[in-house]
């Protein structure tokens, strides 16, 4: 395309997606209220991705501990008191402590849901209805209800009856970890808690097309939703080969099997992801090699060609030599100069110092009236009209316990204060996780 | 309908399990209305499996998607281990073109792109994933389709996005590239030093999960933006990068670095959040085993007969920092007991509440080994798929069970151009003759 007809094209979409204007814009969810009981990562963030789009969430814990995710942070590290690990599953939530286990409290969260739209939690298979506040009970007095129930290995089947469940589980029980990895090395774990984060991001897609159905019918419904599914889900061309050949999957280190040339190498300063599938990107890979002539050799010259193990594994070996002699950048600059993709590893401190992700808003950062100056990773993607946002950080346990009785369900200060006294209510046990930062003067909860 | 509650509720009514399954079992799905069958999607990416997971999200829900392929067919069909193909198209792409209906148009003809411009006039939602600006540069991006669809929701994916620094500069969008960004494969793999150098490497997941991630929030995006156009009848423009989207996923990542200056580092089978929470060689196999609380690690000492461990590990900082040595500690416990004899001892331990603490193990399942659980097709997990142009294939089913309109998989892919008649003249009133003429000049 034309430089000058791209550069305005690039004005355009800068102004469209301003970072700067995105609370002078409305949300898709506005009117959306999220009711969720959970813990760990997997319920939180199939609520977190709902309320980024504007979701109203109001997060339900048991004081005085709350969710357990409180207490996992790196290496067992507090800042201000609070667990790193919390904050990115919940942002912009209001934060109740109800005692689930008291009559009153199960009356409380009843009411709560009776005036939600959709509700989540992660308990195991069964638990909220012998609690009498499950989907059965629920719909009785909201049958408008979206109920998602996130759990490892869902509501009903062999394994849904007793067995506890984490992300790594189901990263174990899906075949994640057997085709990851490099071949004679013992297992990895995925770096981050994939299971819980995919499982979050489809929990929260299922009840966006349950809340479609009840725009066009007025109908709630039950949404079980496993995490070991849905990595199953994520297997690409696992089950299809196992089904047409029989042919099981293993490792295969850092190169993608499917596509040619792909892999991760190491280079002077760091690692380098590399991919040119495309032919055209292809003879633009070997002309930044300076071997244009591997572009036109019959073993290369086509991805089918490229993709036989005896012409891949000479390619992957050239750039691999070459790109050990470069840095990241130059890599990177090459890439974009003749048109195939590549791009460094990127570290923590790659990411949080990015002039482009802080741009767009995927390195969010934010001046909490709590926490003070925040950076985190932002929404994921950018919605020209409604654009998801972050607004605050996760707060200590009951830190909206008035705010939502009093303004939302309209309890009496006295009542409140009745329920506080009976244990019914309750806000953060004195510990790092739960409590705010020590310099926390006591003054208004926003 | 479906949805009717059993004759007795409540707590003394069926057991919660019984009365889920016969709520959600996907086994009657087919007899469920669906959510989104009011819904047209064109799908027009290339070689792009995070589109084409949106778009499959979209279709199992009941849209009607309409890929949109060159002539040749998709670049995707050509993606797979080996080059492998089926019946002419390779593996991957017969996972995700389930129920899709397939036409052929060649974008880089002055012709194909106003049929383009009329069939996005028909639709709700519109995908692609050629470089940012080239479609806009086509006169069929969002700027010229939004003028005459104001209700469209436009999805663009790409690896740097619509805006921002590094916005024009040229970058296919592939899992690996989206993968290295997002920052997962730094933090996944064994640390420098140990075992060979090629292996003590950032790694990636040897599926395309960052295609996925991608694809996934696709979804949430365009089913967010429906709801805002039922609610305001406005469409809009959903800027996607599958590397920003995986990275939103890199836990406590950025914040860490904000808070502590500390950049996560790679621990292999270990955790830096949580431990025990870890790998563990058994003598068949491996195992992953969890009781990371103090509560929790008690109830794994336990069940270990080592309450010994219990002072010598006594905080959860103590586990992390001391991971290795405890790893150690597990794997000698562990040398000679199979997978199935720890999984039993938990088992055990959890349902006769023989103590203290949550404590979760499963056995390391090659993906063979995962389709010799029952429990997986109980849930309808995987299914053998019928499909008249194709044959039998198996396929990972849509992972939701849903009471009221669930996901379901009608059929798997149709060949390079299969429904132009149907869908050329449903939408288009093109006949025959038309579409011959079409054909003779290159533009389907």
């Amino acid at each position: 395309m034309a430089e000058r007809e791209a550069q305005e094209y690039f004005q355009w979409t800068a102004a469209l997606f301003d970072r700067a204007r995105v609370f002078d814009k409305p949300e898709a969810l506005r009117g959306i209220r999220v009711l969720e009981l959970t813990t760990l990562v997997l319920g939180p963030t199939t609520a977190d991705f709902l309320g980024e789009l504007g979701a109203e969430v109001i997060k339900v814990e048991l004081p005085p501990g709350g969710d357990t995710m409180r207490y996992v942070t790196p290496e067992a590290t507090y800042w201000k008191n609070a667990s790193l690990g919390f904050y990115p599953e919940n942002h912009s939530k209001r934060h109740v402590g109800i005692d689930l286990h008291a009559e009153d409290g199960k009356a409380l969260f009843r009411q709560l849901a009776s005036r939600s739209d959709i509700l989540v939690e992660n308990f195991r298979a069964g638990t909220l209805d012998t609690w009498g506040i499950g989907y059965r009970q629920m719909r009785e007095g909201n049958p408008r209800l979206i109920y998602v129930a996130d759990s490892g290995f869902g509501q009903w089947g062999p394994f849904s009856q007793g067995r506890a469940s984490y992300d790594a589980v189901a990263q174990t029980v899906s075949g994640t970890i057997a085709i990851t990895g490099f071949t004679g090395r013992p297992p990895i774990l995925c770096g981050i808690f994939i299971g819980d984060w995919f499982g979050g991001l489809m929990g929260a897609t299922a009840a966006l097309v349950a809340l479609h159905h009840r725009d066009r019918t007025g109908e709630g419904q039950l949404i079980d939703f496993a995490q070991s599914e849905g990595l199953i889900r994520t297997l690409d061309w696992t089950w299809v080969r196992l089904g047409l050949t029989g042919r099981d999957r293993g490792p295969a280190g850092n190169r993608d099997e499917a596509l040619v040339p792909a892999e991760i190498f190491p280079c002077r300063d760091g690692y380098v992801a590399v991919a040119a599938a495309r032919d055209a990107e292809f003879a633009g890979l070997c002309q930044a090699m300076g071997e244009p002539a591997l572009a036109s050799d019959p073993r290369f010259a086509t991805l089918p060609a490229r993709q036989k193990p005896e012409h891949m594994n000479p390619l992957l070996d050239t750039i691999r030599a070459w790109a050990g002699r470069l840095g990241r950048a130059e890599i990177e600059a090459a890439g974009a100069r003749h048109g195939f993709a590549a791009t460094r590893v990127a570290t923590a401190r790659d990411k949080h110092d990015d002039a482009h992700l802080r741009a767009r808003g995927s390195v969010w950062q934010y001046e909490d009236p709590l926490y003070g100056e925040m950076v985190e990773q932002g929404p994921a993607v950018k919605l020209s009209e409604t654009p998801a946002r972050i607004k605050w950080a996760a707060k200590p346990v009951g830190w909206h316990n008035h705010d939502v009785l009093m303004r939302l369900l309209g309890l009496s200060p006295s009542h409140i204060k009745d329920l506080e006294e009976r244990k019914v209510v309750g806000q953060w046990a004195d510990r790092n996780g739960a409590r705010p930062p020590a310099d926390w003067s006591g003054g208004p909860r926003i | 309908m479906s949805d009717s509650p059993p004759a007795s509720d409540g707590r003394h009514g069926v057991p919660w399990a019984q009365f889920a399954k016969d709520l959600s079992d996907p086994a009657k799905a087919h007899d469920k209305p669906e959510a989104l069958d009011d819904l047209r999607v064109l799908d027009v990416s290339s070689g792009n499996f995070a589109a084409l997971f949106t778009s499959s999200i979209l279709a199992e829900f009941g849209a009607e998607v309409i890929r949109v392929e060159p002539p040749t067919g998709d670049v995707a069909r050509l993606y797979s281990p080996e080059g492998v193909t089926h019946r002419g198209t390779g593996l991957a792409y017969l996972v995700e073109a389930r129920n899709k209906r397939h036409v052929t148009l060649n974008l880089h003809t002055e012709q194909g792109r106003l049929l383009l411009v009329r069939l996005a006039r028909h639709v709700d939602v519109l995908i692609e994933s050629e470089l940012p600006g080239q479609m806009d540069a086509w006169g069929i991006g969002y700027r010229q389709l939004s003028v005459l669809n104001p209700g469209l929701i436009y999805l663009a994916v790409s690896t740097h996005g619509q805006f921002g620094p590094r916005a024009a500069q040229v970058m296919p969008d592939y899992d690996i590239t989206d993968q290295a960004l997002s920052g997962v494969p730094y933090v996944t793999g064994e640390p420098e030093g140990e075992g060979p150098a090629e292996s003590s490497a950032p790694t990636k997941q040897g599926n395309w999960i960052g295609w996925y991630v991608g694809g996934g929030f696709g979804a949430l995006s365009v089913l967010a933006a429906l709801h805002w156009r039922v609610v305001s009848g406005r469409g809009q423009f959903l800027d996607l990068t599958p590397s920003e989207a995986e990275m939103r996923f890199s836990d406590a990542g950025v914040i860490w670095y904000h808070a502590a200056q500390r950049i996560q580092e790679r621990v292999g089978g270990l955790h830096i959040q949580v431990f025990p929470y870890t790998l563990i060689k058994t003598r068949d196999s491996y195992s992953f085993v969890a009781g990371f609380s103090d509560v929790n690690f008690t109830g794994l000492t336990n069940i270990m007969g080592r309450p010994d461990l219990k002072e010598r590990f006594a905080t959860t900082k103590d586990r992390i920092l001391k991971a290795r040595e405890l790893h150690q500690e597990l794997e000698r416990w562990s040398a000679d007991l199979t997978a199935e004899d720890i999984l039993h001892r938990f088992q055990d331990y959890m349902v006769h509440k023989r103590g203290p603490g949550t404590v979760a193990t499963a056995r390391l399942n090659r993906p063979e080994e995962v389709l010799a659980e029952p429990h997986w097709w109980e849930r309808g997990v995987l299914q053998k798929v019928d499909d008249p142009d194709y044959g039998e294939l198996l396929l990972q089913a849509p992972p939701w069970k849903m009471s009221r309109t669930p996901p379901r998989i009608k059929w798997a892919c149709r060949p390079v151009g299969a429904d132009n008649e149907h869908i050329y003249l449903k939408y288009l009133g093109l006949g025959k003759g038309d579409l011959q003429a079409l054909r003779t000049a290159g533009v389907i």
